[in-house]
């Protein structure tokens, strides 16, 4: 069977499919429920963001109250709008990281998928070696070898480990293999292009889709990523979101953790995240099994 | 193919030795009084910013700057890392007592005696033991103490006719009437996520959990003192009077605000944590003493130095401004009113702690009743690995508080006990006994 | 299929980041699994603490420490949990989208696939809230109904309530590949099953599954090995109970040896031995079901 991914790519997937059906009541009652128990701690978050702090104790959880404005002042005021300042970071972190490793993924990917070479065997099961590896198990080690360098409390100690990722170069061979026919690639090295420009020129827009959804993969996993900014980072300035908020949370015996703050700043965290998915949402089509179907 | 994996390997073992060969530059400069300084100062305490801006405005060439961190075990926990990669250390770093030995066994912490000159007639003995570890050197300057003090809710006490317990029997009590009362209300919980916690009662009966004989460590945290205070706790959550679930979660909060929990084992930081965690009970509490096994005493719950770090560039700036930030009138003030702490400083009781926190200001003796309990507050030595002792109490008495049988709460410190020492002795400590 | 030294230089960028950021970390944290430091005296003064070669014993106390085999039994058993009810979940979730028999197709394909979007430690914070009998609100009304709910965190159920939180984060995203898988499948393959009158449930069943096994195959492959890898949840759960303790998996002992405990030679001992662990079970795994999903001919 010739692989069939992602034709091409940028036509979003109909809602209504294939031949006009029957509508069926059991398909639609069990995909709802599915919804409603993914929905209902997002539904949560929403709602304890609208609470004051001693409401979000005292009162039935899904009763809407009217502090979130207050909440989002609240937080704001802390430290000097530090929280939109991680927000900021954050977005920095996932949108350069996710940029840089979709490039290198992309020519990895590339020549894995489209040359024969040396080595090309133990690099590719190096990378699945990789992708199989604990973030936890290499985030000490990273900090101590780049604390030798001095690169250490800066973006790039966030920044330099995010622009590998094995998974993303995992997915890059499938979708170069699967989009960029051998001939078009023949045919412009007939043209004269040299192997960049059939890269850059050729093979680069035909696995538009799947870079961007290695893109995306990768801005969630980064935008996600608790551990490796964790250590790296001991200026709050520098923080993501996801350790400032731990950090309003775990503030020490003596102090009281700040609840509201954190389920206001979750909540806002969790927003652009969403809106990228609703608008990005046609390319999530991560074909894991590509491939592995064989001709 | 095995030729490339092997160059890679070898690549990889070459950055490693490389990495590896760090330099350690060891700059102690003369300090220049025209040179200007960036320090900078991880705390956890809220406002503490606002606090260091007083010492900015006034010393324009050291300026401070805080990074707020986590609290105090990931704080140590990222300092002590930083250590090891010889680099990424702040100048300065609020530290809790009971981390001083660890972060002196782990070379964390500069020795600022020479620069500091004597202070030691501004802090009361216990907190200066923890910070010169009874030697001649000091590690840090007392910053907050935090001698423990026991909260009721007054308006719950007279509804069920209980009176203020003045010994641990009549804590007890106290704990069974209110529960048979209502059986949803508790007087406290065991929390098996506050080894600190456990610790200041322990020590309130005379317990000393580490302790040095000549060249060797001792650890007693299964001594008998220790033991009687779990078996107390053991035998009031087995009868179920007292509840069994941590503090600090939301469930806590939950009970501080709709009254089930009506009592609680704090310290004198404890007004800060209720009004955020239950702002709405204001003026239903009370400040008392901790109850007693017989003698008055009291234990320790918290508390912190400031010290500098061994990486700091500028070692007699920051033990300048360590010293300013913890004996300082304006300092002082600032740290009471600002960010919310206690300071250990002997005059703080007559320039910043002349009138109650804004929760207990229906007790206007409430710092007359603090600074007791600091007064009767008994010694307590901790060791160089108290973060093992520590995760170790969260596991044993998590298990024995689930289990709600009182005889596992004297086999957890067991456990504890065997925990710290094997670990002392596997690093190559010598341990006594 | 080309050759050349043009692959070298589109792999450079990818090498030299990975030998930097994925292979040099490991092979120090081998090098550190075989070190130890060595106190001199009470330990206190500077220079009184020296590292020195190990051998082996790091991983001989990671190994026989009393808490791992029952932290690698528990994940085992939460991966029992975790990766079946996750993607048949997710299978189901796909099939029935696919099957285009509603109008709700695209609502509920994007509110399954949102908790991907939550990190783990905010989705633990927020599955915690609604755990807590008494600020649950499940709890509530189940008490309404006069249920008395089981407490999620107690003994008997901490497992599943952390098994839940990683359902819930991960069906959506396996949801998408698994529909992704199914979309590509031509028409023409169950048209014909169709109008000989094979039901949906037969198509999906004979037809789709076998289909799209390749994709289950990774999906399965990915899932295990988050499962082995599971830390976040857990690690945010356990303040807010007695039954999740400091060690309740490998990771979590590699995380409290580091930080907690100041050890990162034993943290890389048993750091050394889950990635061993991993590698083998993985490829243990693929030479089972025989997946050429591995391989390198397209």
């Amino acid at each position: 069977m010739a692989v069939a991914v992602l034709p091409d790519t940028v036509k979003p997937a109909p809602a209504v499919i294939r031949s006009p059906r029957r509508t069926s009541p059991t398909a639609t009652v069990l995909l709802l429920l599915g919804a409603a128990y993914c929905l209902l701690p997002v539904l949560w978050v929403v709602i304890a963001s609208t609470k004051s702090a001693s409401e979000l104790f005292n009162t039935f959880t899904f009763l809407p109250s009217t502090h979130l404005f207050d909440n989002i002042a609240y937080l704001t005021e802390y430290r000097g709008g530090l929280y939109w300042r991680w927000m900021v970071n954050s977005a920095l972190f996932a949108g350069g990281g996710a940029a840089a490793s979709t490039l290198v993924s992309a020519m990895a990917g590339f020549a894995l998928a489209k040359y024969d070479f040396r080595g090309k065997s133990v690099v590719f099961n190096m990378v699945l070696g990789g992708v199989l590896m604990p973030a936890v198990i290499l985030a000490v080690p990273q900090y101590l070898l780049l604390a030798k360098v001095g690169m250490t409390n800066t973006y790039w100690a966030v920044l330099l480990p995010s622009f590998i990722s094995p998974y993303g170069i995992y997915l890059c061979r499938i979708f170069a293999a699967a989009t960029v026919p051998d001939e078009v690639l023949e045919a412009a090295r007939m043209d004269g292009a040299t192997d960049w420009r059939a890269f850059a020129r050729v093979a680069l827009p035909m696995m538009r889709s799947g870079l961007v959804t290695v893109f995306l993969f990768q801005f969630v996993a980064i935008w996600n990523n608790y551990m490796l900014p964790f250590i790296m980072l001991g200026d709050d300035k520098l923080f993501p979101v996801t350790v400032g908020l731990s950090g309003l949370l775990n503030q020490g015996a003596t102090q009281p953790a700040m609840y509201t703050s954190v389920v206001t700043g979750a909540f806002l965290s969790i927003i652009p995240l969403v809106v990228l998915f609703l608008t990005l949402q046609r390319y999530w089509r991560v074909d894991l099994g590509a491939g592995a179907v064989k001709a | 193919m095995r030729k490339t994996f092997a160059g890679l390997l070898a690549t990889a073992l070459l950055m490693t030795t490389a990495a590896c060969s760090g330099d350690d530059n060891d700059t102690s400069p003369a300090a220049d009084p025209n040179e200007k300084v960036a320090l900078t100062y991880w705390s956890w305490a809220p406002n503490m910013d606002k606090v260091v801006e007083g010492w900015n405005a006034t010393h324009p060439n050291i300026q401070v700057t805080v990074n707020k961190q986590d609290g105090g075990d990931p704080a140590v926990a990222k300092l002590l890392t930083a250590i090891k990669a010889g680099s990424g250390a702040p100048d300065v770093m609020q530290a809790e007592y009971q981390k001083i030995p660890t972060l002196v066994a782990a070379d964390a912490v500069a020795d600022i005696a020479k620069e500091a000159g004597d202070l030691k007639a501004k802090f009361p003995e216990s907190a200066w033991n923890a910070v010169t570890l009874g030697g001649e050197a000091l590690y840090g300057v007392p910053q907050d103490s935090g001698p423990m003090m026991f909260f009721y809710r007054s308006d719950i006490f007279d509804k069920a006719g209980v009176q203020v317990p003045k010994t641990w029997d009549e804590y007890a009590a106290a704990a069974r009437t209110i529960h048979q009362k209502n059986p949803k209300q508790y007087l406290g919980t065991f929390s098996s996520n506050d080894p600190g916690w456990f610790a200041g009662l322990s020590q309130q009966a005379g317990a000393s959990w580490w302790g040095v004989q000549g060249e060797s460590w001792t650890v007693a945290v299964n001594d008998a003192t220790t033991k009687k205070v779990a078996g107390y706790w053991g035998g009031l959550v087995q009868e179920g009077v007292i509840d069994n679930k941590p503090m600090y979660t939301p469930e806590w909060n939950a009970a501080l605000n709709d009254g089930t929990q009506v009592g609680w084992l704090g310290a004198v930081w404890g007004p800060g944590v209720l009004e955020g965690n239950a702002a709405s009970t204001k003026g239903k509490w009370k400040a008392a003493l901790l109850p007693n096994w017989d003698a008055p005493a009291n234990g320790n719950w918290g508390g912190s130095a400031t010290s500098v770090t061994s990486q700091t560039k500028h070692k007699a700036q920051a033990a300048e401004f360590v010293k300013w930030l913890n004996t300082d009138p304006a300092a002082l003030k600032a740290l009471a009113g600002t960010a919310n702490v206690y300071p250990a400083a002997n005059d703080a009781t007559s320039v910043a702690l002349t009138a109650p926190p804004a929760f207990f200001s229906n007790q206007p003796d409430f710092y007359t009743i603090a600074a007791e309990a600091g007064k009767i507050t008994k010694p307590f030595t901790y060791g160089p690995n108290v973060n093992v002792a520590y995760s170790s109490y969260n596991d044993a008495f998590g298990k024995a508080a689930e289990g709600r049988k009182a005889a596992d709460f004297g086999a957890a410190l067991d456990t504890i006990q065997q925990a710290t020492v094997s670990d002392l002795k596997n690093a190559g400590f010598t341990v006594a006994g | 299929m080309r050759t050349g030294r043009a692959p070298y230089a589109f792999l450079a960028p990818a090498l030299v980041l990975f030998a930097a950021f994925l292979a040099a970390p490991i092979v120090y944290a081998g090098y550190l699994s075989l070190r130890r430091v060595k106190v001199s005296g009470l330990g206190l003064g500077a220079g009184a603490r020296t590292e020195v070669w190990a051998g082996l014993g790091n991983y001989a106390r990671s190994l026989t420490d009393p808490e791992f085999v029952p932290s690698v039994v528990r994940v085992g058993a939460y991966g029992l949990i975790v990766v079946p009810v996750m993607l048949g979940l997710a299978l189901v979730m796909a099939l029935l989208l696919d099957a285009g028999r509603t109008r709700v197709g695209t609502f509920a394909r994007t509110s399954i696939f949102l908790p991907y979007a939550v990190p783990a430690v905010i989705a633990s914070l927020l599955w915690g809230f609604l755990y807590l009998p008494r600020v649950s609100p499940i709890v509530d009304v189940l008490g309404a109904v006069g249920i008395t709910a089981p407490d999620a965190l107690s003994s008997s159920w901490v497992l599943y309530a952390v098994a839940n939180i990683a359902i819930w984060g991960g069906t959506g995203f396996n949801m998408i590949v698994l529909y992704t898988a199914l979309r590509a499948i031509p028409t023409d393959l169950f048209e014909a099953a169709r109008i000989d009158g094979a039901s949906d449930i037969q198509i999906a069943l004979r037809i789709k599954v076998p289909i799209i096994g390749p994709s289950l195959v990774m999906t399965f492959l990915f899932s295990l090995v988050a499962t082995l890898q599971v830390f976040a949840e857990p690690m945010t759960l356990r303040p807010l109970s007695n039954t999740i303790s400091t060690t309740w998996t490998p990771l979590m002992k590699v995380y409290r040896d580091a930080f907690v405990r100041n050890d990162i030679y034993s943290a890389a001992a048993t750091s050394v031995v889950i990635a061993a662990a991993t590698f083998l079970i993985s490829y243990g795994f693929l030479k089972l079901v025989g997946s050429r999903a591995f391989s390198q001919e397209r």
